[in-house]
Protein backbone atom coordinates (compact mmCIF):
# COMPACT_ATOMS: atom_id res chain seq x y z
CA UNK A 1 0.00 0.00 0.00
CA UNK A 2 1.20 3.60 -1.23
CA UNK A 3 1.17 5.12 2.49
CA UNK A 4 3.19 7.46 4.79
CA UNK A 5 1.49 5.71 7.92
CA UNK A 6 3.72 4.71 10.78
CA UNK A 7 2.13 2.65 13.31
CA UNK A 8 3.23 3.94 16.71
CA UNK A 9 1.43 3.96 20.05
CA UNK A 10 1.00 7.55 20.86
CA UNK A 11 -1.54 10.20 21.81
CA UNK A 12 -1.56 11.65 18.29
CA UNK A 13 -1.45 8.13 16.66
CA UNK A 14 -5.05 7.76 18.97
CA UNK A 15 -6.61 11.11 18.26
CA UNK A 16 -10.07 11.10 15.67
CA UNK A 17 -8.39 11.87 12.14
CA UNK A 18 -10.99 14.62 11.88
CA UNK A 19 -9.40 16.24 15.12
CA UNK A 20 -5.92 16.30 13.72
CA UNK A 21 -7.24 17.27 10.23
CA UNK A 22 -9.12 20.13 11.81
CA UNK A 23 -5.71 21.18 13.53
CA UNK A 24 -3.82 21.30 10.51
CA UNK A 25 -6.11 23.23 8.68
CA UNK A 26 -6.09 25.58 11.58
CA UNK A 27 -2.57 25.84 11.60
CA UNK A 28 -2.63 26.50 7.83
CA UNK A 29 -5.37 29.24 8.05
CA UNK A 30 -3.21 30.81 11.02
CA UNK A 31 0.40 30.89 8.61
CA UNK A 32 -1.13 31.95 5.55
CA UNK A 33 -2.75 34.98 7.42
CA UNK A 34 -0.40 36.04 9.97
CA UNK A 35 1.76 38.37 7.75
CA UNK A 36 5.70 37.58 9.80
CA UNK A 37 7.68 34.92 9.09
CA UNK A 38 8.72 34.10 12.66
CA UNK A 39 4.94 33.23 13.69
CA UNK A 40 5.61 30.23 10.98
CA UNK A 41 8.88 29.53 12.32
CA UNK A 42 7.26 29.75 15.66
CA UNK A 43 4.74 27.14 14.84
CA UNK A 44 7.02 24.84 13.27
CA UNK A 45 9.50 24.51 16.04
CA UNK A 46 7.56 25.07 18.71
CA UNK A 47 4.08 23.21 17.65
CA UNK A 48 5.07 20.86 14.85
CA UNK A 49 8.19 19.54 15.71
CA UNK A 50 7.96 18.41 19.08
CA UNK A 51 4.75 16.58 18.73
CA UNK A 52 5.87 15.06 15.86
CA UNK A 53 9.01 13.81 17.86
CA UNK A 54 6.59 13.29 20.87
CA UNK A 55 4.45 10.74 18.37
CA UNK A 56 7.61 8.87 17.32
CA UNK A 57 7.64 9.76 13.73
CA UNK A 58 10.30 12.83 14.09
CA UNK A 59 12.80 11.23 11.78
CA UNK A 60 10.75 10.47 9.02
CA UNK A 61 9.03 13.85 9.25
CA UNK A 62 12.17 15.86 8.94
CA UNK A 63 13.51 13.26 6.24
CA UNK A 64 10.18 14.00 4.36
CA UNK A 65 10.39 17.96 4.71
CA UNK A 66 13.78 17.89 3.88
CA UNK A 67 12.92 16.16 0.58
CA UNK A 68 9.72 18.36 -0.42
CA UNK A 69 10.53 21.71 1.04
CA UNK A 70 14.45 21.60 0.60
CA UNK A 71 14.93 22.34 -2.85
CA UNK A 72 11.98 24.52 -2.98
CA UNK A 73 13.54 26.87 -0.33
CA UNK A 74 17.03 26.91 -2.08
CA UNK A 75 15.38 28.16 -5.39
CA UNK A 76 12.99 30.54 -3.34
CA UNK A 77 16.11 32.32 -1.79
CA UNK A 78 17.90 32.53 -4.95
CA UNK A 79 14.94 34.02 -7.22
CA UNK A 80 13.65 36.27 -4.75
CA UNK A 81 17.16 37.41 -3.27
CA UNK A 82 18.53 38.07 -6.88
CA UNK A 83 15.18 39.35 -8.63
CA UNK A 84 12.85 40.47 -5.70
CA UNK A 85 11.71 43.74 -7.80
CA UNK A 86 11.46 45.87 -4.32
CA UNK A 87 15.21 45.22 -3.93
CA UNK A 88 16.77 48.34 -1.79
CA UNK A 89 19.28 46.73 0.85
CA UNK A 90 22.10 44.65 -1.13
CA UNK A 91 23.71 41.77 1.30
CA UNK A 92 25.93 41.19 -1.73
CA UNK A 93 26.69 41.03 -5.87
CA UNK A 94 27.58 38.35 -7.78
CA UNK A 95 28.45 39.53 -11.15
CA UNK A 96 25.88 41.82 -12.42
CA UNK A 97 23.37 39.92 -10.29
CA UNK A 98 22.35 41.67 -6.55
CA UNK A 99 21.64 39.57 -3.58
CA UNK A 100 18.64 41.58 -1.25
CA UNK A 101 17.74 41.47 2.58
CA UNK A 102 14.00 42.23 1.42
CA UNK A 103 13.62 39.34 -1.20
CA UNK A 104 15.49 36.75 1.58
CA UNK A 105 12.93 37.85 3.81
CA UNK A 106 10.07 37.40 1.26
CA UNK A 107 11.93 33.81 0.45
CA UNK A 108 12.04 32.77 4.32
CA UNK A 109 8.26 34.26 4.48
CA UNK A 110 7.04 32.04 1.88
CA UNK A 111 9.68 29.30 2.50
CA UNK A 112 8.68 28.85 6.52
CA UNK A 113 5.00 29.04 5.64
CA UNK A 114 5.26 26.35 3.17
CA UNK A 115 7.39 24.23 5.37
CA UNK A 116 4.04 24.64 8.12
CA UNK A 117 1.72 23.57 5.33
CA UNK A 118 3.87 20.36 4.31
CA UNK A 119 5.13 19.31 7.92
CA UNK A 120 1.74 19.62 9.56
CA UNK A 121 0.17 17.51 6.33
CA UNK A 122 2.85 15.02 6.49
CA UNK A 123 2.44 14.90 10.48
CA UNK A 124 -1.13 14.11 10.01
CA UNK A 125 -0.43 10.95 6.86
CA UNK A 126 2.27 9.98 9.15
CA UNK A 127 -0.05 9.77 12.08
CA UNK A 128 -3.43 8.39 10.80
CA UNK A 129 -4.34 5.53 8.86
CA UNK A 130 -5.63 6.11 5.23
CA UNK A 131 -8.74 3.73 6.27
CA UNK A 132 -9.61 5.73 9.54
CA UNK A 133 -9.30 8.52 7.67
CA UNK A 134 -11.86 7.94 5.12
CA UNK A 135 -13.76 5.84 7.84
CA UNK A 136 -13.98 9.55 9.52
CA UNK A 137 -14.89 11.56 6.34
CA UNK A 138 -17.36 9.22 5.32
CA UNK A 139 -19.05 9.29 8.63
CA UNK A 140 -18.89 12.95 8.17
CA UNK A 141 -20.42 13.34 4.88
CA UNK A 142 -17.86 12.69 2.63
CA UNK A 143 -19.22 10.97 -0.32
CA UNK A 144 -18.23 7.32 -0.55
CA UNK A 145 -17.07 7.26 -4.30
CA UNK A 146 -14.27 9.59 -3.15
CA UNK A 147 -13.57 7.85 -0.01
CA UNK A 148 -13.56 4.66 -2.23
CA UNK A 149 -11.44 6.46 -5.14
CA UNK A 150 -8.46 7.93 -2.61
CA UNK A 151 -8.42 4.08 -0.54
CA UNK A 152 -8.23 1.82 -3.82
CA UNK A 153 -5.62 4.67 -5.12
CA UNK A 154 -3.60 4.29 -2.56
CA UNK A 155 -3.63 0.18 -2.35
CA UNK A 156 -4.14 -0.85 -6.26
CA UNK A 157 -1.04 1.74 -7.59
CA UNK A 158 1.46 -0.59 -6.17
CA UNK A 159 -0.15 -3.63 -7.31
CA UNK A 160 0.27 -2.33 -10.87
CA UNK A 161 3.70 -1.15 -10.21
CA UNK A 162 4.35 -4.98 -9.63
CA UNK A 163 2.15 -6.04 -12.83
CA UNK A 164 4.48 -3.28 -14.83
CA UNK A 165 7.55 -5.16 -13.30
CA UNK A 166 6.25 -8.18 -14.43
CA UNK A 167 5.64 -7.14 -18.43
CA UNK A 168 8.99 -5.38 -18.47
CA UNK A 169 10.33 -8.63 -17.50
CA UNK A 170 8.52 -11.01 -19.52
CA UNK A 171 9.53 -8.20 -22.57
CA UNK A 172 13.07 -8.71 -22.10
CA UNK A 173 12.56 -12.27 -21.53
CA UNK A 174 11.52 -11.73 -24.90
CA UNK A 175 14.79 -9.88 -26.51
CA UNK A 176 13.63 -6.27 -25.34
CA UNK A 177 16.42 -3.90 -24.28
CA UNK A 178 15.24 -1.65 -21.87
CA UNK A 179 18.80 -0.58 -20.83
CA UNK A 180 20.79 2.31 -23.24
CA UNK A 181 19.72 6.35 -23.87
CA UNK A 182 17.06 8.29 -23.33
CA UNK A 183 15.45 7.27 -27.07
CA UNK A 184 15.73 3.45 -26.21
CA UNK A 185 14.52 4.02 -22.96
CA UNK A 186 11.24 5.98 -24.38
CA UNK A 187 10.74 3.24 -26.85
CA UNK A 188 10.45 0.48 -24.09
CA UNK A 189 7.12 2.99 -22.81
CA UNK A 190 4.74 1.60 -25.71
CA UNK A 191 5.69 -2.57 -25.33
CA UNK A 192 5.34 -1.56 -21.60
CA UNK A 193 2.33 0.50 -21.82
CA UNK A 194 -0.04 -0.94 -24.03
CA UNK A 195 -0.63 -4.07 -21.98
CA UNK A 196 -0.48 -2.60 -18.69
CA UNK A 197 -3.44 -0.10 -20.03
CA UNK A 198 -5.44 -2.67 -21.92
CA UNK A 199 -5.09 -4.71 -18.51
CA UNK A 200 -6.43 -2.06 -16.55
CA UNK A 201 -9.60 -1.49 -19.01
CA UNK A 202 -10.26 -5.42 -18.29
CA UNK A 203 -9.65 -4.55 -14.17
CA UNK A 204 -11.95 -2.26 -13.85
CA UNK A 205 -14.71 -3.93 -15.39
CA UNK A 206 -14.21 -6.85 -13.23
CA UNK A 207 -13.64 -5.13 -10.36
CA UNK A 208 -16.61 -2.31 -11.24
CA UNK A 209 -18.74 -6.22 -10.94
CA UNK A 210 -17.21 -7.16 -7.93
CA UNK A 211 -18.93 -3.26 -6.18
CA UNK A 212 -21.57 -3.95 -7.65
CA UNK A 213 -21.90 -7.40 -6.23
CA UNK A 214 -21.63 -5.98 -2.90
CA UNK A 215 -24.10 -3.56 -3.47
CA UNK A 216 -22.02 -0.39 -4.14
CA UNK A 217 -24.86 1.04 -5.97
CA UNK A 218 -27.14 0.82 -3.11
CA UNK A 219 -28.68 3.96 -1.71
CA UNK A 220 -29.40 3.22 1.38
CA UNK A 221 -27.44 4.97 4.49
CA UNK A 222 -24.46 3.36 5.04
CA UNK A 223 -23.05 1.74 8.23
CA UNK A 224 -19.37 1.84 9.24
CA UNK A 225 -18.18 -1.30 10.21
CA UNK A 226 -14.78 0.53 11.89
CA UNK A 227 -15.17 2.12 14.52
CA UNK A 228 -13.34 5.69 14.69
CA UNK A 229 -12.92 6.55 18.62
CA UNK A 230 -14.23 10.28 19.19
CA UNK A 231 -14.62 12.14 22.58
CA UNK A 232 -16.69 15.35 23.91
CA UNK A 233 -13.47 16.62 24.81
CA UNK A 234 -12.27 16.44 21.17
CA UNK A 235 -15.40 17.52 20.13
CA UNK A 236 -15.08 20.62 22.26
CA UNK A 237 -11.04 20.86 20.92
CA UNK A 238 -12.15 20.57 16.97
CA UNK A 239 -14.44 23.70 18.16
CA UNK A 240 -11.56 25.84 20.20
CA UNK A 241 -9.32 25.59 17.21
CA UNK A 242 -11.53 26.17 14.84
CA UNK A 243 -12.32 29.53 16.84
CA UNK A 244 -8.91 30.45 17.72
CA UNK A 245 -7.66 30.26 14.36
CA UNK A 246 -10.61 32.52 13.02
CA UNK A 247 -9.75 35.10 15.83
CA UNK A 248 -6.20 35.16 15.12
CA UNK A 249 -7.21 35.38 11.18
CA UNK A 250 -9.75 38.42 12.06
CA UNK A 251 -6.96 40.12 14.19
CA UNK A 252 -4.49 39.36 11.01
CA UNK A 253 -6.51 41.41 8.68
CA UNK A 254 -7.44 44.21 11.61
CA UNK A 255 -3.64 44.56 11.22
CA UNK A 256 -2.97 43.95 14.76
CA UNK A 257 -0.05 40.92 13.96
CA UNK A 258 1.27 42.83 11.42
CA UNK B 1 -34.97 -21.54 -7.90
CA UNK B 2 -33.26 -21.37 -11.16
CA UNK B 3 -35.43 -21.01 -14.02
CA UNK B 4 -34.22 -20.29 -17.27
CA UNK B 5 -36.31 -21.01 -20.67
CA UNK B 6 -35.71 -19.73 -23.87
CA UNK B 7 -32.92 -17.45 -23.08
CA UNK B 8 -31.64 -15.42 -25.86
CA UNK B 9 -28.55 -12.59 -25.27
CA UNK B 10 -26.29 -11.05 -27.52
CA UNK B 11 -24.44 -7.98 -26.06
CA UNK B 12 -24.56 -4.23 -27.00
CA UNK B 13 -23.22 -3.85 -30.58
CA UNK B 14 -23.15 -7.21 -31.83
CA UNK B 15 -25.69 -9.56 -33.63
CA UNK B 16 -24.06 -12.56 -32.11
CA UNK B 17 -26.77 -14.68 -29.93
CA UNK B 18 -24.36 -15.80 -27.05
CA UNK B 19 -26.83 -17.49 -25.52
CA UNK B 20 -29.30 -18.58 -27.72
CA UNK B 21 -32.72 -20.69 -26.22
CA UNK B 22 -30.94 -21.71 -22.97
CA UNK B 23 -33.29 -23.90 -20.91
CA UNK B 24 -31.84 -24.32 -17.04
CA UNK B 25 -33.16 -25.06 -13.88
CA UNK B 26 -31.58 -25.57 -10.91
CA UNK B 27 -33.54 -26.81 -7.78
CA UNK B 28 -32.75 -24.92 -4.52
CA UNK B 29 -29.84 -26.24 -2.31
CA UNK B 30 -27.97 -28.35 -4.92
CA UNK B 31 -24.57 -27.63 -6.30
CA UNK B 32 -24.86 -27.36 -9.77
CA UNK B 33 -21.53 -27.21 -12.01
CA UNK B 34 -20.90 -26.01 -15.71
CA UNK B 35 -18.83 -27.08 -18.48
CA UNK B 36 -18.18 -25.81 -21.53
CA UNK B 37 -15.09 -24.58 -23.92
CA UNK B 38 -13.72 -20.98 -24.12
CA UNK B 39 -16.00 -18.87 -25.29
CA UNK B 40 -19.63 -21.33 -25.27
CA UNK B 41 -21.10 -18.29 -22.93
CA UNK B 42 -20.42 -19.00 -19.44
CA UNK B 43 -19.45 -16.17 -17.70
CA UNK B 44 -22.56 -14.74 -19.82
CA UNK B 45 -24.94 -16.78 -18.67
CA UNK B 46 -23.19 -16.52 -14.98
CA UNK B 47 -23.92 -12.44 -15.11
CA UNK B 48 -27.49 -13.43 -16.03
CA UNK B 49 -28.21 -15.77 -13.29
CA UNK B 50 -26.50 -12.92 -10.80
CA UNK B 51 -28.49 -9.97 -12.39
CA UNK B 52 -25.21 -8.41 -14.08
CA UNK B 53 -26.92 -9.46 -17.62
CA UNK B 54 -29.09 -7.39 -18.58
CA UNK B 55 -28.67 -4.24 -15.62
CA UNK B 56 -25.47 -3.62 -16.19
CA UNK B 57 -24.12 -5.00 -19.20
CA UNK B 58 -27.41 -4.18 -21.27
CA UNK B 59 -27.66 -6.08 -25.00
CA UNK B 60 -31.23 -7.72 -26.08
CA UNK B 61 -31.93 -10.37 -23.34
CA UNK B 62 -35.08 -12.50 -24.59
CA UNK B 63 -36.79 -15.16 -22.45
CA UNK B 64 -37.94 -16.09 -19.01
CA UNK B 65 -35.18 -15.74 -16.24
CA UNK B 66 -36.34 -16.14 -13.06
CA UNK B 67 -33.59 -16.46 -9.75
CA UNK B 68 -34.36 -16.84 -6.14
CA UNK B 69 -38.00 -15.57 -6.85
CA UNK B 70 -37.37 -12.80 -8.91
CA UNK B 71 -38.06 -11.70 -12.49
CA UNK B 72 -34.26 -10.66 -13.07
CA UNK B 73 -35.04 -8.37 -16.71
CA UNK B 74 -37.61 -6.48 -14.09
CA UNK B 75 -36.21 -6.56 -11.00
CA UNK B 76 -33.38 -3.89 -9.50
CA UNK B 77 -29.86 -4.92 -9.50
CA UNK B 78 -29.70 -4.19 -6.08
CA UNK B 79 -32.32 -6.78 -5.17
CA UNK B 80 -30.92 -9.23 -7.08
CA UNK B 81 -27.42 -8.97 -5.84
CA UNK B 82 -28.59 -9.10 -2.23
CA UNK B 83 -30.18 -12.47 -3.30
CA UNK B 84 -27.96 -13.72 -5.74
CA UNK B 85 -23.75 -13.53 -5.13
CA UNK B 86 -21.20 -13.43 -7.61
CA UNK B 87 -17.39 -14.81 -7.77
CA UNK B 88 -15.04 -14.35 -10.68
CA UNK B 89 -12.14 -15.78 -11.51
CA UNK B 90 -9.68 -13.20 -11.11
CA UNK B 91 -8.91 -12.81 -7.15
CA UNK B 92 -6.84 -9.44 -7.58
CA UNK B 93 -9.80 -8.42 -9.00
CA UNK B 94 -12.72 -9.16 -6.54
CA UNK B 95 -10.85 -7.06 -3.74
CA UNK B 96 -12.70 -3.85 -3.90
CA UNK B 97 -9.96 -1.84 -2.36
CA UNK B 98 -12.33 0.48 -1.34
CA UNK B 99 -11.34 -0.94 2.72
CA UNK B 100 -7.73 -1.95 4.17
CA UNK B 101 -8.07 -5.14 6.09
CA UNK B 102 -9.95 -8.25 5.42
CA UNK B 103 -12.62 -8.18 8.05
CA UNK B 104 -13.23 -4.49 6.51
CA UNK B 105 -13.37 -5.85 3.26
CA UNK B 106 -15.59 -8.75 4.22
CA UNK B 107 -17.88 -6.28 6.12
CA UNK B 108 -17.98 -3.90 2.84
CA UNK B 109 -21.67 -5.26 1.31
CA UNK B 110 -22.62 -5.12 4.61
CA UNK B 111 -22.03 -1.44 5.10
CA UNK B 112 -23.77 -0.81 1.73
CA UNK B 113 -26.66 -2.60 2.67
CA UNK B 114 -27.03 -0.01 5.44
CA UNK B 115 -26.74 -3.10 8.01
CA UNK B 116 -26.40 -2.64 11.87
CA UNK B 117 -23.11 -2.45 13.56
CA UNK B 118 -23.82 -5.21 15.87
CA UNK B 119 -25.11 -7.55 12.95
CA UNK B 120 -21.81 -7.25 11.43
CA UNK B 121 -20.15 -7.75 13.53
CA UNK B 122 -21.93 -11.18 14.01
CA UNK B 123 -22.34 -11.94 10.91
CA UNK B 124 -18.66 -11.26 9.99
CA UNK B 125 -17.15 -12.86 12.94
CA UNK B 126 -19.24 -16.21 11.97
CA UNK B 127 -17.78 -16.06 8.25
CA UNK B 128 -14.41 -15.28 9.16
CA UNK B 129 -14.37 -17.85 10.96
CA UNK B 130 -16.23 -20.73 9.03
CA UNK B 131 -14.07 -19.43 6.40
CA UNK B 132 -10.62 -19.97 8.66
CA UNK B 133 -9.78 -16.43 8.27
CA UNK B 134 -9.25 -15.39 11.58
CA UNK B 135 -5.41 -15.18 11.12
CA UNK B 136 -5.85 -13.07 8.39
CA UNK B 137 -8.46 -10.35 9.63
CA UNK B 138 -6.22 -8.10 10.52
CA UNK B 139 -4.09 -8.11 7.35
CA UNK B 140 -4.29 -6.20 4.16
CA UNK B 141 -6.26 -8.14 1.53
CA UNK B 142 -3.23 -6.92 -1.18
CA UNK B 143 -1.02 -8.97 1.03
CA UNK B 144 -2.84 -12.39 0.76
CA UNK B 145 -2.01 -15.05 -2.02
CA UNK B 146 -4.40 -15.63 -4.67
CA UNK B 147 -6.43 -18.62 -2.91
CA UNK B 148 -6.79 -16.88 -0.03
CA UNK B 149 -7.86 -13.57 -1.67
CA UNK B 150 -10.24 -15.87 -3.48
CA UNK B 151 -11.64 -17.03 0.10
CA UNK B 152 -11.63 -13.46 0.89
CA UNK B 153 -13.83 -12.56 -1.90
CA UNK B 154 -16.49 -15.43 -1.32
CA UNK B 155 -16.91 -14.45 2.05
CA UNK B 156 -17.32 -10.93 1.24
CA UNK B 157 -20.30 -12.53 -0.62
CA UNK B 158 -21.40 -14.95 1.75
CA UNK B 159 -21.49 -12.68 4.33
CA UNK B 160 -24.40 -10.91 2.64
CA UNK B 161 -26.38 -14.17 2.97
CA UNK B 162 -27.49 -14.87 -0.81
CA UNK B 163 -29.23 -17.89 -1.26
CA UNK B 164 -27.90 -18.49 -4.15
CA UNK B 165 -23.68 -18.52 -5.05
CA UNK B 166 -22.35 -18.06 -8.41
CA UNK B 167 -19.11 -18.54 -8.79
CA UNK B 168 -17.11 -18.05 -12.90
CA UNK B 169 -14.25 -20.22 -12.74
CA UNK B 170 -13.45 -18.98 -9.16
CA UNK B 171 -10.03 -21.78 -9.01
CA UNK B 172 -8.89 -20.77 -12.92
CA UNK B 173 -5.93 -18.79 -11.46
CA UNK B 174 -5.00 -20.39 -8.38
CA UNK B 175 -2.62 -23.19 -7.56
CA UNK B 176 -3.68 -27.10 -6.24
CA UNK B 177 -3.52 -25.95 -2.87
CA UNK B 178 -5.84 -22.40 -3.16
CA UNK B 179 -8.04 -24.49 -5.69
CA UNK B 180 -8.57 -26.80 -2.53
CA UNK B 181 -9.31 -24.27 -0.51
CA UNK B 182 -11.69 -22.73 -2.47
CA UNK B 183 -13.58 -25.92 -3.17
CA UNK B 184 -13.32 -27.32 0.64
CA UNK B 185 -14.97 -23.67 1.54
CA UNK B 186 -17.83 -24.68 -1.16
CA UNK B 187 -18.31 -27.84 0.28
CA UNK B 188 -19.18 -25.99 3.52
CA UNK B 189 -21.42 -23.15 1.90
CA UNK B 190 -23.42 -25.93 0.54
CA UNK B 191 -24.10 -28.13 3.83
CA UNK B 192 -25.67 -24.87 4.86
CA UNK B 193 -28.62 -25.01 2.11
CA UNK B 194 -27.26 -22.27 -0.44
CA UNK B 195 -27.83 -23.05 -3.83
CA UNK B 196 -24.47 -22.87 -5.35
CA UNK B 197 -23.67 -22.56 -9.72
CA UNK B 198 -20.51 -23.20 -10.24
CA UNK B 199 -18.58 -22.36 -13.99
CA UNK B 200 -15.45 -24.59 -13.93
CA UNK B 201 -13.31 -26.19 -16.08
CA UNK B 202 -11.45 -28.87 -13.01
CA UNK B 203 -13.67 -31.50 -14.00
CA UNK B 204 -12.71 -34.20 -11.06
CA UNK B 205 -13.17 -31.80 -8.57
CA UNK B 206 -16.57 -30.90 -10.09
CA UNK B 207 -17.66 -35.10 -10.21
CA UNK B 208 -16.21 -34.92 -6.60
CA UNK B 209 -18.38 -31.36 -5.32
CA UNK B 210 -21.56 -31.23 -8.00
CA UNK B 211 -25.03 -32.88 -7.95
CA UNK B 212 -25.69 -32.09 -11.47
CA UNK B 213 -23.44 -31.01 -14.47
CA UNK B 214 -24.31 -29.36 -17.26
CA UNK B 215 -22.75 -28.99 -20.60
CA UNK B 216 -22.61 -25.71 -22.11
CA UNK B 217 -22.29 -25.69 -25.90
CA UNK B 218 -23.77 -22.83 -28.70
CA UNK B 219 -25.44 -21.17 -26.34
CA UNK B 220 -27.52 -23.78 -24.39
CA UNK B 221 -27.52 -26.84 -21.63
CA UNK B 222 -26.68 -29.72 -24.50
CA UNK B 223 -26.16 -32.03 -21.66
CA UNK B 224 -27.14 -31.96 -18.40
CA UNK B 225 -27.15 -35.35 -15.41
CA UNK B 226 -25.05 -36.39 -12.75
CA UNK B 227 -21.76 -35.73 -13.13
CA UNK B 228 -20.97 -39.44 -13.46
CA UNK B 229 -22.97 -40.14 -16.19
CA UNK B 230 -22.18 -36.28 -18.24
CA UNK B 231 -18.29 -36.96 -18.05
CA UNK B 232 -18.46 -40.67 -19.22
CA UNK B 233 -20.46 -38.79 -22.20
CA UNK B 234 -18.62 -39.46 -25.82
CA UNK B 235 -19.82 -36.37 -27.02
CA UNK B 236 -18.32 -33.95 -24.60
CA UNK B 237 -15.12 -33.39 -27.29
CA UNK B 238 -17.31 -32.45 -29.61
CA UNK B 239 -18.37 -29.71 -27.79
CA UNK B 240 -14.65 -28.86 -26.24
CA UNK B 241 -14.82 -30.25 -22.97
CA UNK B 242 -12.38 -32.33 -21.81
CA UNK B 243 -12.38 -35.85 -19.91
CA UNK B 244 -11.08 -36.73 -16.47
CA UNK B 245 -7.51 -38.16 -16.74
CA UNK B 246 -9.81 -41.49 -16.30
CA UNK B 247 -11.75 -41.58 -18.86
CA UNK B 248 -9.33 -40.42 -21.35
CA UNK B 249 -6.92 -43.44 -19.82
CA UNK B 250 -9.55 -45.58 -20.41
CA UNK B 251 -10.59 -44.64 -24.36
CA UNK B 252 -6.87 -45.05 -25.18
CA UNK B 253 -6.91 -48.11 -23.65
CA UNK B 254 -9.50 -49.53 -24.87
CA UNK B 255 -8.33 -47.74 -28.68
CA UNK B 256 -5.40 -49.89 -28.04
CA UNK B 257 -7.59 -52.99 -27.58
CA UNK B 258 -6.60 -53.86 -24.14
CA UNK B 259 -9.98 -53.32 -22.71
CA UNK B 260 -13.42 -54.33 -23.53
CA UNK B 261 -14.81 -51.45 -25.69
CA UNK B 262 -18.28 -51.53 -24.10
CA UNK B 263 -17.29 -51.45 -20.60
CA UNK B 264 -18.50 -48.11 -19.02
CA UNK B 265 -15.85 -45.67 -19.16
CA UNK B 266 -14.17 -44.70 -15.55
CA UNK B 267 -14.50 -41.08 -14.32
CA UNK B 268 -12.66 -41.68 -11.10
CA UNK B 269 -9.43 -43.51 -9.77
CA UNK B 270 -11.52 -45.88 -7.82
CA UNK B 271 -13.56 -46.88 -11.33
CA UNK B 272 -10.59 -46.79 -13.40
CA UNK B 273 -9.01 -49.47 -10.91
CA UNK B 274 -11.70 -51.52 -11.61
CA UNK B 275 -12.13 -51.23 -14.85
CA UNK B 276 -8.05 -51.64 -15.87
CA UNK B 277 -8.30 -54.89 -13.67
CA UNK B 278 -11.16 -56.54 -15.89
CA UNK B 279 -9.00 -55.70 -19.05
CA UNK B 280 -5.90 -57.26 -16.85
CA UNK B 281 -7.75 -60.20 -15.97
CA UNK B 282 -9.07 -60.14 -19.69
Amino acid sequence: MSTLYLDRQSPLHRLNPVTKLVGVLAVVLVVFAVPVWWASAAILVGVVVPIAAFSGVGRRLLVICSVLVGPLLVVLVVAQGFFYPGRETILFEWGPFRFSLEGLQIAIAVGARTAVLVAATMLLLLTTHPGALMTALTERGMPPKISYVISSTLQIIPAFRGRAESILLAQRSRGLRTKGNIFRRAAVLLPLVTPLVLGVFVDVEERSTAMEARAFGSTRSRVSYAVIPDSRAQRVARWVLVIVAFAIVGLAFAGVLS
Amino acid sequence: MIDLAGVTYAYPDSERNVLAGLDLSISEGSVYGIVGASGAGKTTLAKTIAGFIPHAEGGDLEGRVTVAGLDVPTATLLDVVTRVGLVSQNPFNQITGARFTVEEEIAFGLENLGTSRAEMLERVDAVVDQFGLEELRSRSPYALSGGQQQLVAIASIMVMRPSILVMDEPTSQLDPGGTRLVFDVIERVAQQGTTVVMFEHKLELLRDHADTLGVLAEGRIVLSGSPRDVLADERLAEWGVGSTRFTAAARAAASAGLVDRKAELPVSLAEATGYFAKGANR
